[in-house]
């Protein structure tokens, strides 16, 4: 397949250059995990699962599997007796002693094909005793809950997290800021109320795949669709007990994540079973029922709001108790629930702050990360609160947004001074996109049409010394080949790296490579591709690697012809000499260096250049006030708004058109931002309208696309607009940062909000189904 | 477990495969022939990450049973581009932006083309429709419903 | 709690007779651990849910006529039971003659799978939700099955017996599906409600059908089946009595839905509430017979 390459695009950044990484998507050629072939040595693995929330272990009986041909072993709990976790090392490769959700591991097969292996599952008997469930997470934090995990006190965590010992509750975030019971007595509004945000999942249409080999020497090879090929490394090398130069992850390309790839989920069995059975490699993948119900979930929430505002409608004061369902173990929950707590304000301004956000153990599905990383919950909360309040107080909800809004300069909840953000532009875009001051007619007698508004903002949520690093290695046919440690996951980050490393190097953007797959053995560190902050920080890696490595050319190409380099520069490949007009393709220099003068040597050689990033201001928050120097590195911040129509008859909600507009500080790739814009909205009307996990007794009634409905391209509306605003990042590369979660953070409420104008009806627990809207249609007596 | 001896035409080539009953044709493509460009997503019919054209009209290759394509014509993404030459909804797909993560693209292709080929002419609604079955969960869809309604007036264009 | 497999269980054989009595004796030999089976789209996805553990898959496509579909202006219509819902939905006879049977189709799954699935194989796997089963009972459809008894005429109304549940015997094969032809001046609609708007099942399918009818006392006779609301496909003879009975008004209509609504039973489950399913049932039918008297009444 020939592509024309005659293109040549110099200062790619802010162009929208085609994508590197989808010619081999559309002709079939992208090799994902479970593409690649490892001949006919590959074993398969799958896993026993508990059927129980919550019971004791009493007996595992795997005679009858062992005996069936093809099985080569199992393994269970005991094989694997240390703690694993992100934060707080709370869970086992399998289950020991006790089971704490349904689909949690028990024992793993490994056999010739995956069909014995699933035959070997089948004659495994566990014999389990029954315990009670805790099945809601605000009666999981009162005294009177059963314990999930009696050994919490012990658990290994880092300082910013806060478990509770005795108790359910894995972490209790706080702030307080202000005389919030002061303020109530300023507020001339105040409204009051409770909503529950459901379990979701991610639905990638890539499901979890892994394959491991462990070789007789010890080292292992993890082959996974992963979003965390360093952070796995990490993990599973200290929980073996192998140095983790040992350990190697290789991380093709990946169909999708959206956070649940992220950190290590069920790459820990086949990686516990390779060690187990080693030579031969092993591989193990979720089926989409297993996806959909052992997979880390977006937790459940369920979010208490007080919040108001004087008589022109200023903010006053913000009460918010945030109870968050974890589920079993929390591997990224309790992180999920810090970010909760210091982002609780929503992007806007109020000077009287009281948060809780508390994570709580249940015998529901693991939280992890979803795409908003907490924000999508926390803002289908607030921001319907904002919407409530703007009603209350009589203020057009455009204008309340407006009004109070943060903005540069702002000291936020956590005491952090916010820096300039463009949200009110982003208001104003949205606005006019959907002509907010026009109010239009009904297409039909049995329909009701409203527009909603919603902000939303969120910080990249990670440790404070998140790193990234960069190598940019030059080739002696003029092209550059850029490693990094990030995972091309969807959103384009290849595109923009080379982007990124064309610009500050000066050369076409054609011109440079990214090298994947990723491979901790060759790849450079960076943390995880996660919390929309490769752009940014592994953004700022690349640019800083480019930067050395023009130093490096400069600095030999100067000295061979006897300039300053600062005289010099790099312009379509080319090193031109300002001062001489003199000019030598890099492609001559950059691995045979230079000749000195009169045959005297050579001098420069190969050049590599290397860059890293790592943000070191922020800092740690008090853990009775919440309140610290700087929280987080920065917020991206943006509005959404959606009209709808409501069909009286079904209840069915129709999103007519919408408007995203993101503050995104610089936009290196116009196009593919606003492909994240789109993508993310849509992902998140789909969570406004359809999904849900039905978790009935703690097993999830609806395990499969069959009953766990997503958006097909005949449910979303045609319009969208999207608008990229650009308030520069000070420390992103020229300005970026990032975009990849935030459009699907303010769906659900832009969505409530449409659905009130529409009706004047609040429905606070998503999804808004047809049937939910149309039940609350009856009960308000607006139907017959 | 007995094995059926099958002859098909797979993007042009004849082979010969032995498969057991209990395999479904995406199992065989991409287990025994190796062409991986054919998705699982959920081996059950309702995401159409494996469609393919399996004598003229798409299907999910996970909801036919390998053993009864005796002597079938079958072209998956691997056969979409000939001679070199990109299909026009993969050109257009890829001049719309309407590939994020990829994993659905090659059953979206296929359908996109089977449709094409029945409905030359189809109305932004005959395309969600005939895309319903994909599913996609980057890219929100509508550049992917710009691209194939580019490629059918492309087509037509080309032929006039 | 769902333990699907990750493909067809190994034990899964793929058996292809060579005629129907071959199939049929098989069928019968191989009685509770075999099933006949054409698109398999529904055997595929409950053998990989381990809900069915059927050891031979039986492929009765193309035995006997039963991938064609005929048309006789003179008779009716037959569809082989072989013919997968795509193709029937684009043939001419059908667009012309039977537009309700290619709606209907057109609702189920997705292009691709309908590719494969069959109307007879959503007729013989008996769902209270297959979207097909009432517009071929409203069409008077007969099904035509080759048996260890040889061949016997199995009329729609009256053969299903419970989910899943028909009366078909082990041996039993569908060939064909047969409508007469339709009464002048018809009409018919298929509304179909799922979660969201394409390839979902249904929370409630409103299948209706009318035609002027000068031996009916209203001047018009409808017919009314109703999809996953009741154990079985459920008609609805009150309603449809009550049309052919009482001249016709947007009143009438109202009302005739409002029987709809007091003769379903439906459960709660996942897809919907029985409460929401009985209101969607009254209003569906009720559009739908708006719908098709606008169309059939002579003084329009
Ligand atoms: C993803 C997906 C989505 C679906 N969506 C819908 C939907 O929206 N609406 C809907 O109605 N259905 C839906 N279905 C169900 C299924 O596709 C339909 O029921 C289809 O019509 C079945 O036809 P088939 O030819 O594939 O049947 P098969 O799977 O071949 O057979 C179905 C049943 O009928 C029996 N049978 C088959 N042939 C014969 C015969 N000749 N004689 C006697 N018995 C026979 C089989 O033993 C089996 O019990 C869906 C299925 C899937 C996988
Ligand atoms: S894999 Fe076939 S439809 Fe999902
Ligand atoms: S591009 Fe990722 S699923 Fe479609």
């Amino acid at each position: 397949m020939v592509v024309a390459q005659n293109t040549r695009t110099n200062n790619p950044v802010g162009k929208s250059v085609a994508r590197n990484d989808v010619l081999e998507k559309v002709t079939g050629g992208a090799t994902y995990t479970d593409d690649i072939q490892f001949g006919p040595g590959l074993l398969h693995c799958r896993v026993k699962r508990s059927p129980h929330p919550h019971a004791l272990i009493k007996k595992i009986d795997y005679s009858k599997a062992l005996k069936l041909p093809g099985v080569k072993g199992v393994a269970t709990g005991d094989d694997f007796p240390d703690l694993i976790g992100l934060y707080l090392k709370d869970r086992c490769f399998f289950a020991r002693g006790k089971v704490r959700f349904v689909g949690e591991a028990v024992v793993g097969v490994v056999a010739t094909t995956e069909e014995i292996a699933e035959a070997a599952v089948d004659l495994i008997d566990v014999e389990y005793e029954l315990l009670t469930p805790v099945l809601d997470p605000e009666f999981g934090a009162s005294p009177e809950a059963p314990l999930i995990h009696p050994d919490l006190g012990n658990y290994d965590h880092p300082n910013f997290i806060f478990p509770v010992a005795n108790s359910n509750i894995s972490n209790h975030f706080k702030i307080r800021k202000g005389d919030i019971e002061a303020a109530w007595t300023q507020c001339a509004a105040i409204v009051e109320h409770t909503f529950r945000i459901p379990h979701v999942q991610h639905v990638p249409i890539e499901p979890h795949v892994a394959v491991a080999k462990c070789e007789d020497n010890g080292q292992v090879t993890l082959w996974a669709s992963t979003q965390s090929p360093f952070a796995q490394r990490a993990l599973l090398a200290k929980a073996l007990h192998i140095p983790e130069s040992d350990f190697r992850v290789i991380a093709p390309l990946i169909g999708g994540g959206f956070g649940c790839k992220a950190g290590v989920t069920m790459e820990a069995i086949p990686v516990a079973m390779a060690m187990k059975y080693k030579g031969q490699p092993i591989k193990f993948r979720l089926t989409r029922e297993e996806e959909f119900y052992t997979n880390f979930v977006r937790q459940g929430l369920v979010i208490k709001i007080k919040v108001g505002c004087d008589k022109e409608g200023n903010l006053l004061a913000l009460q918010n108790r945030m109870y968050w369902d974890g589920g079993a173990y929390t591997e990224y929950g309790v992180n999920v629930t810090r970010a909760g707590g210091y982002s609780s304000t929503g992007p806007y301004d109020i000077p009287n702050v009281a948060t809780d956000s508390i994570c709580v153990y249940t015998n529901h599905p693991v939280g992890g990360a979803y795409r908003g990383f907490g924000m999508a919950e926390l803002h289908t909360g607030v921001d319907q609160a904002m919407d409530m309040l703007a009603a209350k107080i009589g203020l057009d909800p455009v204008e309340f947004h407006k009004k109070n809004c943060v903005q540069g300069g702002d000291v936020l909840a956590t005491g952090m001074v916010i820096h300039d953000v463009g949200i009110k532009e982003c208001i104003e875009k949205v606005a006019q996109a959907l002509d907010w001051e026009i109010k239009d007619k009904p297409s039909a007698p049995n329909k009701l049409r409203g527009k909603g508004v919603a902000l939303a903002w969120k910080a990249p949520a990670m440790p404070p010394n998140a790193g990234s690093s960069a190598l940019v290695k030059m080739n002696s046919d003029g092209t550059v080949t850029v490693s990094v440690g990030g995972q091309e996951i969807g959103q384009g980050t290849f595109t923009a790296m080379a982007q990124i490393a064309a610009e500050a190097l000066g050369v076409p953007y054609e011109n440079v490579k990214v090298s994947g797959p990723i491979d901790t053995r060759y790849s450079p560190y960076e943390w995880q591709t996660v919390a929309s902050r490769l752009t940014w920080s592994m953004g700022n890696a690349v640019r800083n690697a480019a930067l050395d490595a023009r130093k490096k050319v400069l600095d030999v190409v100067a000295e061979a012809w006897g300039e300053d380099a600062k005289d010099l520069d790099i312009k379509d490949g080319y090193v031109i000499s300002y001062k001489t007009e003199e000019s030598v393709s890099i492609k001559d220099i950059v691995v045979y260096g230079l000749p000195k003068p009169n045959d005297g040597g050579w001098i420069g050689g190969p050049i590599v250049g290397a860059g890293s990033f790592m943000p070191s201001y922020v800092t740690g928050l008090d853990a009775e006030t919440g309140q610290g120097n700087r929280a987080v590195v920065h917020y991206t911040t943006g509005a959404q708004g959606v009209e709808i129509e409501v069909d009286k008859e079904t209840g069915r909600i129709e999103v007519l058109r919408a408007a995203c507009a993101f503050d995104v500080g610089k936009a290196i790739n116009p196009d593919m931002v606003r492909q994240q814009m789109e993508g993310g909205f849509i992902q998140g009307l789909s969570s406004a309208l359809f999904e849900g996990c039905q978790l009935v007794d703690g097993v999830m009634r609806n395990p499969s696309f069959v009953d766990y409905r997503i958006a097909t391209a005949a449910d979303v509306p045609a319009e969208i607009d999207t608008f990229i605003i650009e308030h520069a990042q000070d420390d992103g590369p020229f300005g970026a940062r990032g975009i990849g979660e935030h459009p699907l953070v303010p769906s659900i409420a832009a969505v409530a909000a449409a659905l009130y104008d529409a009706t004047g009806l609040r429905i606070t627990n998503p999804p808004f189904s047809a049937e939910k809207v149309y039940l609350a249609l009856l009960e308000a007596g607006l139907v017959e | 477990m007995s094995f059926h001896r099958i002859t098909i035409r797979i993007n042009g080539n004849l082979e010969q495969v032995d498969v057991p009953g209990n395999l479904t044709l995406l199992q065989m493509l991409r287990d025994k022939l190796g062409l991986t460009g054919t998705k699982n997503g959920c081996a059950s019919g309702e995401c159409g990450a494996c469609t393919v054209i399996l004598n003229g009209d798409a299907v999910n290759s996970c909801m036919v049973v390998a053993a009864e394509c005796d002597g079938a014509e079958i072209t998956t993404i691997e056969g979409l581009a000939s001679s070199g030459d990109l299909d026009m909804v993969q050109k257009m797909i890829l001049e719309e932006g309407g590939v994020q993560c990829g994993f659905c693209t090659p059953g979206i292709l296929m359908s996109a083309r089977a449709l094409l080929n029945r409905n030359p002419h189809p109305t932004e609604f005959d395309i969600r429709d005939a895309i319903s079955g994909n599913l996609c969960r980057c890219t929100g869809y509508n550049r992917i419903v710009t691209a194939i309604s580019r490629a059918a007036e492309a087509e037509s264009a080309a032929v006039k | 709690m769902n333990n699907a497999h990750p493909g067809l269980p190994d034990f899964v054989e793929y058996v292809k007779p060579a005629s129907l009595e071959e199939a049929s004796k098989f069928l019968v030999a191989h009685a509770g651990e075999s099933r006949p089976f054409l698109g398999a789209t529904d055997c595929i996805v409950r053998m990989r849910d381990g809900i069915w553990k059927t050891k031979y898959l039986v492929d009765v496509k193309g035995l006997d006529g039963t991938n064609q579909i005929t048309f006789d202006p003179a008779v009716g219509l037959t569809i082989g039971a072989a013919v997968p819902m795509n193709k029937v939905a684009a043939h001419p006879a059908v667009i012309k003659h039977y537009p309700l049977l290619a709606e209907a189709c057109h609702w189920v799954a997705s292009y691709q799978l309908r590719s494969r699935a069959t109307i007879v194989g959503n007729i013989c796997n008996a769902s209270p939700a297959g979207d097909t089963i009432g517009a071929s009972m409203l069409l008077e459809g007969v099904l035509r099955v080759f048996g260890p008894d040889g061949y016997r005429d199995e009329p729609l109304n009256g053969f299903f017996k419970g989910p899943g549940r028909t009366n078909l015997k082990p041996g039993d094969i569908a060939v064909s599906v047969s409508f007469p032809l339709p009464p002048q001046g018809n009409s018919g609609r298929y509304i179909k409600l799922g979660r969201n708007k394409l390839g979902d099942l249904a929370i409630v399918g409103v299948t209706a059908f009318g035609y002027p009818d000068s031996s009916a006392a209203s001047g018009y006779r409808f017919r009314i089946a109703l999809a996953s609301v009741a154990p079985i496909p459920l008609r609805v003879p009150k309603a449809e009595e009550l049309l052919a009975s009482k001249p016709i008004d947007e009143a009438v209509l109202a009302e005739a839905a409002q029987l709809a609504y007091e003769s379903c039973t439906p459960i709660d489950d996942v897809r919907g509430s029985a409460r929401y399913r009985k209101q969607m049932v009254r209003n569906l039918t009720r559009n739908a017979l708006v719908d098709i008297w606008s169309k059939i009444r002579k003084d329009a």
